[in-house]
């Protein structure tokens, strides 16, 4: 079991490492009084109105990724009364779908930032997946309005163009609630790739 | 002999299963499109998804080829062509003795793309 802040518990069925996983979490839902209905569809409705609203505030964990969607309610606790407020808090189990990148993992982004010394790409819902000229051997810097890299091939890495790269380090922003992550085109096969006709 | 109920939401007539459930206004649901998260993943995995038939590539290939799951996903999410490539992108599926050997993996990727071209 994977602790996460004070919020409750995650089981993660990974077995291996993937970019989505399908994980089942435990967390504590909080409805204030003025929400109990005595009618138990009503107080259904705010259980997973209040859990929806929680998971998109949520955005990520440092352990699971970024959430991206709630599958399934699995259960829902009985509630325990908070003594001040009057608030009622009923732990709930669901599962849900998240997205976390490994290093070591290799993987498809699009370009949508070309800088002097690297490009930035987008990966799913990260922003900040940056390729250093470090990191791309051959490629060299080319000025101008549209901006690239070229390689002697005339292989290029511009905006808009797809590039499969291997992961090879992830930082968690605990003030932001995102990952940045650092990849490389070091290896065979990595580079801008033609995207087939999908 | 075995009368299907009609169905009739004017009249409440929406089957036990939907009676019971937990109904959602659409305002309650745009919770869910609003969350950022959710919108830029679903743009990505729309621009790189290589199957319309995930199910295919799951009972074709998974058991068959006796892969991991992440070795599926990564063969699956690639597109890869040739048997060095798969190797370059996936080094487990020639090191985890399974006797995988190249004409295995041509066959594999041959099962791939037989499936993406008669989906």
């Amino acid at each position: 079991m994977i602790k996460i802040g004070s919020v409750g518990v995650a089981v993660s069925t990974r077995k291996k490492q993937t970019m989505f996983l399908k994980v089942q979490l435990h967390w504590n839902v909080i409805i204030a009084a003025e929400n109990l209905q005595p009618e138990g569809l009503m107080l259904h409705r705010a259980i997973i109105v209040r859990l929806l609203s929680d998971f998109a505030v949520k955005k990520a964990t440092k352990d699971l990724g970024y959430f991206l969607a709630v599958t399934t309610l699995e259960k829902i606790g009985e509630g325990k009364v908070r003594q001040h407020t009057g608030d009622v808090l009923f732990p709930v189990v669901f599962n849900v779908i998240t997205f976390k990148f490994f290093k070591g993992e290799i993987l498809e982004g699009v370009v949508h930032k070309v800088l002097k010394h690297g490009v930035f790409m987008r990966c799913g819902p990260i922003e900040n997946v940056y390729l250093s000229n470090l990191k791309m051997p051959d490629y060299r810097y080319v000025p101008g309005e549209n901006a690239c890299f070229m390689n002697d091939k005339m292989s290029k890495i511009g905006k808009d163009v797809t590039v499969r790269f291997s992961v090879i380090g992830t930082k968690w922003m605990e003030a932001e609630r995102e990952f940045q992550a650092l990849v490389s085109l070091e290896g065979d096969y990595l580079g801008p790739i033609s995207t087939p006709d999908i | 002999m075995y009368v299907e109920k009609e169905e009739n939401a004017a009249e409440l007539k929406i089957g036990d299963e939907f009676l019971k459930a937990k109904c959602l206004m659409n305002c309650e649901v745009a919770l869910i499109p609003e969350h950022k998260v959710f919108e830029k993943s679903q743009q990505y995995v729309k621009r790189f998804s290589r199957y319309k038939n995930p199910d295919a590539v799951r009972d074709k290939i998974l058991a068959r080829y006796q892969l991991a799951e992440f070795e599926l996903c990564v063969l699956g999410n690639l597109c890869l062509e040739t048997v060095e490539e798969a190797i370059a992108m996936v080094p487990s599926i020639e090191s985890r003795g399974r006797a995988q050997d190249d004409e295995a993996i041509e066959k594999m990727l041959n099962d791939l793309s037989l499936i993406k071209k008669f989906e």
